[in-house]
């Protein structure tokens, strides 16, 4: 498979005109790298030091211990210099470690570095055979062999520059966004961010506080949203969607739907008289449904923008809010969706997570009965600014419970339903159970049926020593047997659970409190195929490296940070949407964005415009294109990742890849035939 | 727990519920009350009310249509409570009668103008009772110490003169049908009927005999079949103009009804315009915008009810 890694390379002024023509005869040195033990232990690397210098066009080859560390790129180096190499092999280990390295080593040279080439004769021969050292030798003189059928064949390259787009796409105004916005903004890119709710701030800007310090969520989150909603640089496109990105890293295009709302931004004060004179109320989603809002409504009180929206579903159209709204004139009732479009280099994505709605799990007796709810649900109840005025009180009697139950791992780590771990869940229930007990004393009894605690960062294990001094019960249970009665007469509920040693935990409470699953968001799959993501098994964005690149996606420019990833709380996703800026800064500070030109090239003579490639393109990077009385095929540089396929499905063998051209394959192909495995 | 929408239909009534943490929406109708008049259908600014003509094998038990409410579609406004003349649809927000549409004057109250004088009525309290078709008038009578007492004529001369009549009338659920005032004797009560209009029936259409539509009218004597030409024909001095004849009627066309004012309290809200216009016509609307002096709604009402091909110009 043709690599192809995104590189940070100074930016060269010219495009690449024609390919560069090497005229010499190729003359390769070979570097065969001992790894430590790595690679010696298992392959006679004298031996096949031997063989490399046999091969046609090879007039240097030896071995040494890590060519990968100055000391060995200083003799690559002085090599290319003495022995006139134009062509070099590096035989060790997996070309996405070190080819980079050694790109820049040859270039350093005076030599072009797609005149380079690796063998790897570490993951591919010592690692897969190290029982059979005979064997793998021979293997990584074949390796080396074909490398050198290709090296000699080799043609000298010029990156590809890309202009740069100075702006930038957030998509979700969460705790993520809002950090990555403000980020960038500060450092003077332009940022758009689009939020499909009528206001930014996510599900941070529902929460009452934050563990473990628990510090008032709104009063933190507040000030960084009102601070997005004024910047001079970002510009919120809210209570709207993303409907297409077309273009590549550098310059994006995106069209956005923005819904209407039945009041102009530019005119509404957020003074909330049309709310006042509105007749209607429904159930208000940032509630979760436990209140009421009008029908001209902000969500809530520290709503950015503070733009009114009309809900049409439910509003009877008396025009009272049109009358209150007067000589302002926000109101109006011929709003159309409106369709925009934006010019960025680089998208965030940061979407964040919904949650999971635990009616169709039976054994909890949500949605049956009344007094158990779901944590968020008991979040707006004990906000002080919630519908209940920050009153624990029963659904069923109005009255403060004497108990309440907190049940674990709802829907999450369940492969029935989630089989992941929600993570932020046992640490929420600490802070429920904490409040609650802080509040109401020996008034209230707290009991948390958990399976594992997993309090696992800074400060949280200290907290949940506070949650067992404050006198909170923990009872270690089974995920499986879990089950929740109710009595009929006192609407009161009963747990039933199993303890690991199987003996039977009853709790008796006025009151119970589900830990859902968070879950990716339902709207996921759609934003995954607008951008050209993919989604993982679990329904998360999947990131391009888990380990040391877990906010970069696979399309260059598209990065993503906070819970649209994986399941993270607040200050993992803060760091996420801060690094998210970071990176898309490296690309928006260039005035160019240098790649790799192993991508595809049409030779637009060949072409009969037949589309077969735009087809069986997985990146969309190929499109058709009018050129003059034909069409002809056309790749979008920024989005080619090399892989070739286009190149094998075209009829008409017009489609180029640079340096996996047919006669190269072919090379590489004669050069594993032409001498049988040595063991027969 | 989640927020639960709930509806349930018994014989006698159907009621529809909104159950949240902090609010309690009920909408209720009494199926005896409710006569099939299609009014809150009309009214109804979500089309959530459906009123629909009884089938045939209804017909055997009920002539009357039925009323049904969409529960996705009611947003529990209680327009339908304020606009039915029956009083039949009951909105209580937590228990309580609230109506946040006539508080916020999104929709008017029907004006039920009756006067009632108790010199002028009839001593037999049976007879000023039953002057109403819907037995909403009822009379009691009390001593001058404020003692109840039940039938006067049984006093003795010296407390016959002195005890006093209270009429006690269901303004809630009355229809202004103004039935009472003709059995009534003249100056004791005086009504307006809240709407005016006209109802007349096609001989021509109305099959011989068949009394589908007097058997749903509630008020006794507005329809009647006529032995001459065994045709149903109407007076029209106790018609309310609620179409529940028209509903129950299976012959198309063979009863004609066109309401063309509401009397209401004053009120400027384009839900009431829209309803206004249902319930009417478009014509009568812009009469009662133009007596209001709504230059800007009846410029609306006049872009909305043009033919499409002339609206741009």
């Amino acid at each position: 498979m043709p690599k192809k890694t995104l590189k940070q390379k100074p930016p060269t002024s010219q495009k690449p005109k024609k390919p560069l023509k090497t005229t010499q005869p190729p003359r390769i040195g070979v570097f065969i790298c001992q790894c430590g033990t790595n690679i010696a232990s298992v392959i006679n690397v004298q031996e096949v030091t031997d063989y490399a210098k046999t091969l046609p066009n090879v007039v240097h080859a030896e071995n040494m211990n890590y060519p990968c560390s100055r000391q060995g790129q200083q003799t690559i180096k002085t090599t290319i210099k003495t022995q006139k190499l134009n062509r070099v092999i590096v035989a060790g280990c997996s070309p996405r470690l070190y080819e980079p390295t050694f790109q820049t080593c040859v270039s350093e040279a005076q030599l072009n570095p797609w005149l380079f080439e690796m063998a790897n004769i570490r993951e591919f021969a010592s690692y897969c055979h190290k029982t059979t050292p005979k064997e793998a030798t021979e293997k990584a003189k074949d390796t080396i062999r074909i490398a050198v059928a290709k090296t000699r064949l080799l043609e000298p390259l010029k990156p590809i520059e890309l202009p740069i787009t100075k702006k930038v796409l957030i998509i979700g105004g969460g705790i993520a966004g809002i950090n990555a916005a403000l980020d960038l903004a500060d450092m003077n890119f332009k940022v758009y961010m689009v939020e499909k709710t009528e206001t930014i701030g996510g599900y941070m800007a529902l929460l009452d506080k934050t563990f473990p310090t628990l510090d008032c969520s709104i009063c933190i989150e507040g000030p960084k949203m009102v601070d997005v909603g004024r910047h001079p640089n970002i510009e919120i496109i809210s209570y709207a969607d993303i409907q297409k990105v077309t273009g590549n890293i550098g310059n994006f295009n995106v069209k956005i739907r923005k819904n209407p709302r039945y009041v102009i931004a530019a005119n509404c004060t957020g003074c909330g008289e049309c709310r006042d004179a509105c007749p209607i109320e429904y159930p208000n989603y940032a509630d979760m449904y436990l209140g009421v809002r009008k029908a001209i409504s902000i969500p809530f009180g520290q709503a950015v923008p503070l733009t009114h929206t009309i809900n049409r579903d439910y509003c009877i159209e008396c025009y009272k809010c049109v009358d209150a709204c007067g000589a302002r004139q926000a109101i109006d009732f011929d709003q159309k969706p409106q369709e925009i479009t934006i010019n960025v280099g680089a998208i965030i994505l940061s979407t964040g997570y919904d949650m999971y709605n635990p009616k169709d799990l039976e054994w909890t007796g949500y949605g049956k009965h009344q007094n158990v709810f779901t944590a968020l649900e008991f979040e707006r109840l004990i906000l002080a600014a919630g519908p209940t005025g920050g009153k624990v009180v029963r659904a069923s009697d109005g009255q403060k419970p004497h108990s309440v139950a907190f049940i674990q791992c709802v829907g999450s780590r369940d492969i029935n339903h989630y089989e992941y771990c929600s993570s932020f869940c046992c640490m929420y229930t600490l802070k429920h159970a904490v409040m609650l007990k802080e509040k109401y004393r020996e008034a209230i009894e707290v009991n948390v049926l958990y399976n594992d605690m997993r309090s696992n960062f800074k400060g949280y294990e200290e907290f949940f020593n506070r949650a067992q001094k404050s006198g909170v019960k923990f009872t270690r249970v089974k995920l499986e047997n879990r089950r929740v009665t109710e009595d009929p007469k006192t609407n009161n509920l009963t747990i039933h659970a199993e303890t690991e040693n199987e003996e039977i935990v009853t709790v008796h409470a006025e009151m119970v409190v589900l830990a859902n699953a968070a879950i990716p968001t339902q709207t996921s799959p759609e934003i995954a195929k607008i951008l050209g993501l993919q989604l993982g098994k679990d329904g998360f964005f999947i990131e391009c490296q888990p380990k040391i690149r877990p906010t970069d996606t696979s399309v260059p420019g598209i990065f993503m940070a906070g819970a649209c990833q994986g399941l993270k709380d607040i200050p993992y996703s803060v760091a996420q949407g801060s690094a998210a800026a970071a990176q898309v800064a490296s690309v928006l500070s260039r005035d160019s964005w240098s790649i790799e030109p192993l991508i595809a090239q049409i030779n637009e003579d060949l072409c009969s415009g037949c589309g077969v490639c735009e087809s069986a393109c997985s990146y969309r990077a190929i499109s058709l294109q009018r050129k003059g009385d034909k069409s002809v095929a056309k790749v979008a540089d920024g989005l080619c990742r090399g892989c070739g396929i286009c190149s094998s499905a075209c009829p008409m063998d017009a489609v180029k890849m640079p340096n996996y051209s047919d006669n190269q394959i072919v090379a590489q192909i004669q050069a594993v035939t032409e001498k049988k495995a040595i063991l027969k | 727990m989640p927020l639960r929408t709930t509806k349930k239909e018994t014989d006698q009534a159907l009621s529809l519920e909104w159950a949240l943490h902090v609010r309690n929406y009920q909408l209720t109708l009494d199926k005896n009350k409710c006569v099939g008049c299609q009014i809150c259908s009309l009214a109804c600014p979500k089309e959530a009310v459906k009123t629909t003509k009884p089938t045939k094998t209804q017909q055997q038990k009920t002539q009357k249509a039925t009323v049904d409410v969409d529960l996705a579609k009611c947003n529990f406004c209680g327009i339908c409570d304020a606009a039915c003349p029956y009083g039949a649809i009951k909105l209580t927000i937590d228990g309580k009668h609230e109506l946040n549409v006539i508080e916020k004057q999104s929709f008017p109250t029907l004006t039920r103008d009756i006067q009632a004088d108790p010199n002028k009525f009839p001593k037999n309290h049976k007879e000023a009772e039953d002057a109403c078709p819907l037995s909403l008038i009822k009379i009691t009578y009390t001593l001058p110490d404020g003692e109840p007492t039940e039938n006067p004529t049984s006093l003795t001369e010296p407390d016959r003169s002195w005890y006093k009549t209270n009429i006690n009338i269901d303004k809630d659920h009355c229809t202004c049908c103004t039935a009472c005032t003709t059995k009534l004797p003249d100056g004791a009560i005086h009504v307006h009927k809240f709407i005016t209009g006209k109802l007349k029936i096609n001989p021509t259409k109305c099959s011989d005999g068949c009394t589908l539509c007097l058997d749903t009218c509630p008020i006794t004597g507005t329809l009647y079949l006529s032995h001459q030409d065994n045709k149903i024909h109407v007076n029209e001095a106790s018609c309310i103009y609620c179409g529940a004849c028209k509903l129950a009627c299976p012959v198309d066309e063979a009863l004609e009804l066109k309401r063309t004012s509401i009397n209401h309290t004053p009120i400027r809200s384009g839900t009431w315009n829209k309803a206004l216009e249902r319930l009417t016509s478009p014509t009568d609307l812009t009469k009662e915008l133009k007596t209001k002096g709504s230059q800007k709604a009846r410029e609306a009402v006049r872009k909305r009810t043009m033919p499409e091909d002339q609206k741009d110009a």
